[in-house]
């Protein structure tokens, strides 16, 4: 079969077909058309909602009816909700009680927490006298290398005072106080001695 | 000249659509319905109906016609809207029914008789009409295209979206499946 033969065929039988049928278009009834499937998208989902909304109420409303009119129960039911409610109840108090020993327990063990941690900490009293008492000694030991090695006497007899009168009850206060005195008895020492020797020297 | 005056009076019933003259797509329906309708029935199958895809083809071109850019003629950029409607439809079709065979397709809608018909003999146009039904749709597009609409390589290219190469390969199995099916016709016409 060549192409001339089968586009002859094909023109024939075409036409022996005949023309298809087709209702005439306008563009008002596609306007009308478009606007149709416009409303159909836009109610098919709307008209879902409303249907569940519906749906929705309707059990909501027979639900509560079904509670507020409940049906008469057998004896053997009523037995049975009872002995429920009764183990119920029992279940209830020893789940308390078990809560409560719980609890208990665990309050203990904090407290013994606690008071572990407090006796691991000294008395800050006592702490606090060591240190007044090592500063104390720091300035004495500093007084006695200032009078003892360096021989400044004024700046040791100042610095002793400084001692028993920003620590007057230690006991390194005492001790300033000592070597005050032995201080002041060198010092009259001295001075004696040295008039002596002016009234010797007048004498002679 | 006559190309170029049919174009620019298809322009100005563009743009007397776009300014809402209702009138000009009344115009442009009036002028290529009934080509639009007989394109769909050769796509289709030849069935009684084509008023679905007709409409279908017009609502979108309604809607896609402001749209139009002019880069071609307003004739083929319907017939390029058509193809797809027809596709669509068909793929449609398709998932309701079941596959259209040789065999489920012995039934031939028409029922038409005029002088031609009853020269030659009826059964062997519905026969050639059976064996173009029962081409693949890219077959049978080309088929139709060039043999029943007459159009050239380069306007089936353009409304098909396919190259050259293509098309001469997709007419050429087009030729040998109708070749292989209607071999006994030719054996009896000659």
């Amino acid at each position: 079969m060549n192409d001339e033969r089968m586009k002859e065929l094909l023109d024939n039988a075409d036409r022996a077909a005949g023309a298809p049928r087709f209702h005439p278009v306008s563009a008002a009834g596609i306007r009308r058309r478009l606007r149709r499937r416009r409303m159909v998208r836009l109610g098919v989902p709307a008209a879902a909602a409303a249907v569940l909304l519906v749906g929705a109420f309707l059990w909501t409303v027979c639900t509560r009816t079904r509670e507020a009119t409940p049906e008469t129960p057998t004896p053997r039911i009523v037995a049975l909700e009872e002995r429920i409610q009764q183990l119920q109840a029992q279940t209830d108090a020893t789940l308390r009680l078990v809560h409560d020993v719980l609890e208990r327990d665990r309050a203990e063990r904090h407290l013994a927490a606690l008071e572990a941690k407090l006796a691991s900490i000294g008395d800050p009293m006592k702490e606090i006298e060591r240190q007044v008492d090592r500063a104390a000694f720091g300035m004495l030991y500093y007084a006695d290398r200032l009078y003892n090695e360096l021989h400044q006497t004024e700046s040791a007899v100042e610095a002793y005072e400084e001692i028993i009168q920003v620590f007057p009850d230690n006991q390194w206060a005492d001790v300033a106080r000592e070597r005050l005195s032995e201080i002041k008895k060198v010092r009259i020492n001295k001075s004696e001695m040295k008039g002596a020797t002016k009234w010797e020297r007048q004498r002679v | 000249m006559a190309v170029m005056a049919t174009q620019t009076q298809e322009q100005a019933l563009v743009e007397r659509f776009r300014r809402g003259d209702d009138s000009a797509f009344d115009t442009i329906v009036e002028r290529h319905a009934a080509e639009i309708a007989a394109l769909a029935g050769r796509l289709l199958g030849w069935p009684q109906d084509v008023d679905d895809v007709v409409q279908d083809v017009f609502v979108a071109a309604f809607v896609g016609l402001r749209k139009f850019r002019g880069d071609c003629r307003l004739r083929t950029w319907l017939f390029t809207i058509t193809i797809n409607k027809c596709r669509s439809h068909r793929h449609r079709r398709a998932l309701r029914f079941r596959r259209v065979t040789m065999q489920e397709a012995a039934r031939d809608p028409c029922t038409h008789d005029d002088a031609e018909q009853r020269a030659m003999d009826r059964e062997t146009f519905a026969r050639v009409r059976r064996a173009v039904r029962a081409l693949p749709q890219k077959y049978r597009e080309v088929v139709v295209l060039r043999y029943l609409q007459g159009f050239e390589t380069e306007d089936i290219c353009g409304l098909l979206g396919i190259t050259a190469n293509v098309m001469q390969v997709r007419l050429s199995r087009a030729r040998t499946h109708l070749k292989k099916d209607l071999a006994g016709l030719t054996e009896e016409r000659s």
